[in-house]
């Protein structure tokens, strides 16, 4: 690995874990807060975990975030079943904040079954945060999302997760502004081997690199998250 | 009363682009919204107003197209305090409702609905050999798995519509995943073709698990043109469906074009 290119992986993936962090911040703000709530009032049948004002969190200043609550553990025990209590903006309404409410019927087409998501398995799973995506977010919020959660355990045991959106197209916009001047071809990469960013046009955010088309450029993990960043080989698609 | 706000109810209640006038095409959203268990037996609609607003569609037109689905017993209206209109999921109005929609529809339009999600669900199948993981792989084919077993007319439907609608998702593409949706919506509108020959579901569940299994072997190509074939070979079946009822239903002047 050149010095070169040990210099740049370095700063492109101190860049992406410092944007993730950032969105980790709301969603332990989140989670801080529904533990607090349990806590005090419990978990009921009948009304939300999340505390009012939570939702603000939306209208800050650079927050990355479009979506972000508390994804509910079913407990049939407790009268519990699957419930969201989840706010989401709309930055190009004027900036409304409404509550999602998804269609939790099984027999509807419309079906939003989060519980086999990966974004609440995983840290139901390990009791870890995890950073899933990107993906279209069907029948929830229909969009192209990351999805950062982490679980909510109290002393009555685990909660739900606590996690926030962020558009893809908003987090590519941010790392890039991040990055200042046209960085080295990179690319984003997940534990499945699926895209997550890039700056190289042949490498398409979302798609999957199969494995005889893996390059052994200078590679870094980045903490905290199943995400790698690798430099790539590239030359202008623009070149006729 | 709080709406639901997944996407798939979004497009339930998205405008009618041809609704200034047609009432008609308020009563065949609603009808493909309760095929599709998008609207529950029960289920209490929004209000006139804002249904209207939602829809696009003048309060007069509305006020038709409920008067016409309560007449079809598909909406009940309770008056007074917690009063409102309500949903009925009926099984045999809604196979009517499909027969007469279909016998309005000419053969062309039935090709040009086929020929376009031809190109969806071909383009996903395609795109999904190259972009879905093996959980999304695996979910796909649990989805056929239960369509194979599915009892009922609604179920086999519903569950046909989550595959697709989840293998545009698996293409890593919103706008795929909204005109399958939207295509789900339109296709709720008419007979399903099981119903009236029950071995086609078995060619249903061979033409997704193939498509599936070559998703599963990253072969692009395969995918794609499986996707394809297996959605013009349904176009056919709806083609001689509607044939099947020439000299039928179909009254005089009551021809319409799909716009």
């Amino acid at each position: 690995m050149t010095d070169r290119g040990a210099a740049e992986v370095a700063r492109v993936t101190g860049a992406v874990s410092d944007l993730v962090e950032q969105v980790f911040v709301t969603v332990s703000r989140v989670r801080e807060r529904v533990l607090s709530s349990v806590e005090r009032h419990g978990l009921r049948a009948g009304s939300w975990v999340l505390p009012d004002g939570v939702q603000d969190l939306l209208h800050e200043p650079g927050q990355l975030a479009v979506g972000l609550g508390l994804v509910v553990a079913p407990r049939p025990e407790l009268d519990l079943t699957q419930r969201l209590e989840w706010w989401q903006v709309d930055p190009d309404a004027g900036g409304q904040l409404h509550t999602l409410e998804p269609d939790l019927r099984p027999m509807s087409l419309g079906y939003y079954d989060y519980t086999t998501a990966e974004w609440y398995d995983v840290p139901r799973r390990t009791g870890r945060r995890h950073a899933f995506g990107p993906h279209v977010d069907v029948h929830g919020t229909g969009r192209y999302v990351l999805t950062m959660t982490e679980p909510v355990v109290a002393e009555s045991g685990f909660v739900g997760v606590a996690g926030a959106d962020v558009p893809v197209r908003r987090f590519e916009a941010s790392l890039l502004e991040a990055l200042g001047h046209l960085p080295v071809p990179f690319v984003v990469l997940n534990d499945e081997e699926r895209i997550v960013l890039s700056t190289a046009p042949r490498w398409l955010v979302g798609a999957l690199v199969p494995p005889d088309g893996r390059s052994a450029g200078p590679t870094a993990e980045v903490t905290g998250t199943p995400w790698r960043v690798q430099l790539v080989q590239e030359e202008s698609v623009l070149r006729p | 009363m709080q709406l639901l706000s997944g996407d798939a109810r979004r497009a339930v209640f998205a405008p009618l682009d041809d609704g200034a006038l047609r009432s008609e095409a308020v009563v065949r959203r609603v009808g493909s919204a309760i095929a599709l268990g998008l609207l529950a037996d029960g289920e209490q609609l929004p209000t006139e107003t804002d249904l209207a607003t939602m829809l696009n569609v003048s309060t007069m037109t509305l006020r038709e197209a409920l008067s016409e689905l309560r007449k079809l017993g598909l909406v009940q209206t309770r008056r007074g305090r917690g009063g409102g209109s309500f949903v009925c999921s009926r099984e045999d109005v809604l196979a009517e409702l499909a027969d007469a929609r279909l016998a309005e529809l000419g053969t062309t339009d039935l090709r040009e609905l086929g020929d376009v999600h031809a190109a969806v669900a071909a383009a996903a199948a395609r795109l999904a050999a190259s972009r879905a993981s093996r959980t999304e792989t695996a979910r796909l084919r649990d989805l056929v798995d239960r369509l194979a077993s599915a009892g009922s007319v609604t179920g086999q439907r519903r569950i046909d519509g989550r595959y697709y609608i989840e293998l545009a998702a698996c293409a890593q593409s919103v706008r795929l995943t909204m005109q399958e949706m939207d295509l789900h919506l339109e296709l709720g509108q008419l007979p399903w073709p099981p119903a009236h020959s029950p071995g086609l579901l078995d060619v249903i569940v061979a033409g997704h698990r193939a498509v599936v299994d070559a998703i599963e072997d990253r072969d692009a190509a395969r995918a794609r043109a499986l996707a394809e074939a297996h959605v013009e070979t349904r176009t056919l079946w709806a083609i001689e469906l509607r044939l099947q009822r020439l000299g039928g239903a179909a009254a005089p002047g009551s021809e319409r074009e799909v716009s």
